[in-house]
């Protein structure tokens, strides 16, 4: 009996501590989403009640040329972005590792910092840069090329927007790849030193592979993230030059302030269709590596 | 004798290019705060002004939309970060701690929410806090983030790993869970809270989509959204603006100096994971 009661009043508890979250979870994020989710099913107008429609908008979307569109400019800048980034992370965090005591640790700092720095800062010093009479054409000139109105070319306006995508995911990356690094056993690289390993085979035969896991994290982690991005796009460019830098999020958001009538549904639609996709991509490249990981063991 | 002299060297240039890489865009913002209008874009190229001039800092620091944003948006982000350590701890806790009828269920419905992209949701969120009548307050930016599964994840982690001795001893004590809660597992969790504190402040003190949907009351404009209005009323006085934008940006970098050793570590926690 007392034992019954004692795990009553545990369960209650319980639910006081966990009721703050769940309520603020459901309010905000479980109710928009299902209201999304039915918003998306249905013709909404403003003198008429909603209509049930389907998956029809869902087809639009996907016979839309613009959203296919908006998908390969975020594929592209996902492809400028993260490999770039986990190379010069890794390049970096390599050299960090070899580092000890207070140089390490004002390192570390240093390569975190522009993590925290806001995509509209840096939005604003990367429009700055861009200028016409800017640092880069300034660069351009002493390479003795001609300066490039890089903003309003639609070749370059993608890259460019990347460079600042990539700093401000580089700290984040090489510190979590360093704390991987620092898990591989000393051993390892002692016994290859021992066989006189070079510098590139110590890298390719024992710090890669031992990295797989993290880096295929990085990778899909950073894939995900970067073709969702918008707010360098929206600040920098707002899309142009001709929809060169509409990423598929950006299209999204700049639909939902679009007055024609099913622009609402049809965005909502693209953005859940977008989620489903990340979503199970993501899924399948963890199970991929998973059952990988099953079969080595 | 040679060779470490010289990797020496290689190694102390490595570092140089590394912190250039990481720090650049930043010095380069500061830098042109200093230069006068006429400097800022000019032709031929100069990377430091004529003469140092505090003059951009001073002015728009004395902005009264600027100070005001500023103050403002530091205020909501410390209640911010204040609320979502209480929210998410003791849901961390709990999901730690605790058995309870349908902890699974629970589990995975706070978890969920990491899954779900902002943009599927930001819309009808918008709508939600529009028939709550929040938009123009306080309320609205700081209440919708305040519940975290990343950070509630990172904190039971931390309450998993803790030690089960103390707490049992509290119990034959007679003590409540609450009680546990308060004086035990509070006090002890100020290392993942510098963590997840930082990363709450910046997340509000970084927003920008959020503030421009809801806030058009202009005594409740968020830096970000100020920044981004300046840019587009006032694009051509980049001196005013760069020196507007390190302002903005310190509070956050400040922040990372003085607590650099948490974060480092923290990285190492989650990297645990």
């Amino acid at each position: 009996m007392q034992r019954t009661a004692k795990h009553l009043r545990s369960g209650l508890t319980a639910y006081l501590m966990i009721a703050p979250m769940v309520i603020l979870l459901g309010i905000f994020v479980f109710w928009p989403l299902i209201y999304s989710i039915y918003l998306s099913m249905h013709r909404i107008s403003f003198y008429k009640d909603p209509a049930f429609v389907g998956f029809d908008f869902y087809k639009y979307v996907l016979t839309d040329p613009n959203f296919w569109d908006t998908m390969l400019t975020g594929l592209k800048y996902a492809l400028f972005v993260v490999p770039t980034g986990i190379v010069i992370a890794l390049i970096v965090a390599t050299f960090l590792k070899n580092l000890n005591g207070r140089p390490a640790s004002i390192m570390k700092t240093t390569v975190y910092v522009p993590t925290v720095v806001s995509s509209v800062v840096a939005s604003i010093i990367f429009l700055f840069i861009y200028q016409d009479e800017g640092l880069a054409n300034w660069f351009m000139g002493f390479l003795g090329v001609e300066a490039v109105n890089w903003l309003n070319s639609p070749g370059l306006a993608l890259p460019a927007i990347a460079v600042p995508g990539v700093w401000l995911g580089l700290g984040i990356s090489t510190l979590i790849l360093l704390a991987a690094m620092h898990d591989i056993p000393a051993n390892y690289y002692e016994a290859a030193a021992l066989d006189g390993a070079s510098a590139w085979q110590r890298m390719r035969y024992i710090t890669l592979p031992n990295l797989k896991n993290v880096l295929l994290y990085l990778f899909v982690t950073g894939f995900t993230l970067a073709i969702q991005e918008f707010q360098l796009p929206l600040i920098m460019t707002n899309g142009g030059p001709v929809n060169a830098t509409t990423t598929p999020n950006l299209f999204i958001f700049r639909s939902f302030r679009d007055n024609t009538e099913y622009a609402t549904s049809f965005s909502l639609a693209a953005s859940l269709l977008l989620f489903v996709a990340l979503g199970l991509i993501s899924l399948l490249i963890f199970k991929l590596v998973k059952s990988d990981k099953a079969l080595d063991s | 004798m040679q060779k470490p002299t010289v990797t020496k060297v290689l190694s102390a240039v490595f570092m140089v290019v590394i912190a250039f890489t990481a720090l650049f865009p930043l010095a380069w913002m500061a830098i042109a705060g200093f230069k006068g209008r006429d400097e800022v874009l000019r032709s031929p190229f100069q990377f430091f002004p004529d003469v140092w001039r505090w003059q951009n800092y001073v002015e728009i620091a004395q902005d009264e939309a600027f100070s005001k944003a500023m103050v403002v948006t530091f205020a909501g982000a410390a209640i911010f970060t204040v609320c979502s350590l209480l929210v998410n701890s003791m849901a961390a806790y709990a999901f730690a701690r605790l058995d309870f009828v349908g902890k699974q269920f629970w589990w995975v419905y706070c978890i969920m929410p990491m899954f779900i992209p902002m943009m599927a949701i930001l819309l009808t969120s918008f709508v939600v806090v529009v028939e709550l009548g929040m938009l123009n307050t306080m309320a609205v930016l700081i209440i919708p983030g305040v519940a975290s599964s990343f950070q509630m994840f990172f904190l039971r982690q931390f309450y998993l790993n803790y030690p089960l001795a103390v707490e049992e001893a509290a119990l034959v004590d007679g003590a409540s869970r609450w009680k546990i809660y308060t004086t035990i597992f509070l006090p002890q969790s100020k290392a993942p809270f510098v963590v997840v504190g930082i990363a709450s402040f910046l997340a509000y003190w970084n927003s920008y989509v959020w503030p421009v949907l809801t806030i058009t009351d202009p005594d409740l404009m968020q830096i970000m959204q100020l920044l981004g209005t300046f840019r587009s009323d006032r694009g051509n006085d980049w001196g005013m603006l760069m020196a507007g934008s390190t302002l903005a940006a310190l509070p956050t970098i400040v922040l990372v100096l003085i607590f650099q050793r948490y974060i480092v570590n923290g990285v190492r926690i989650a990297g645990m994971k």
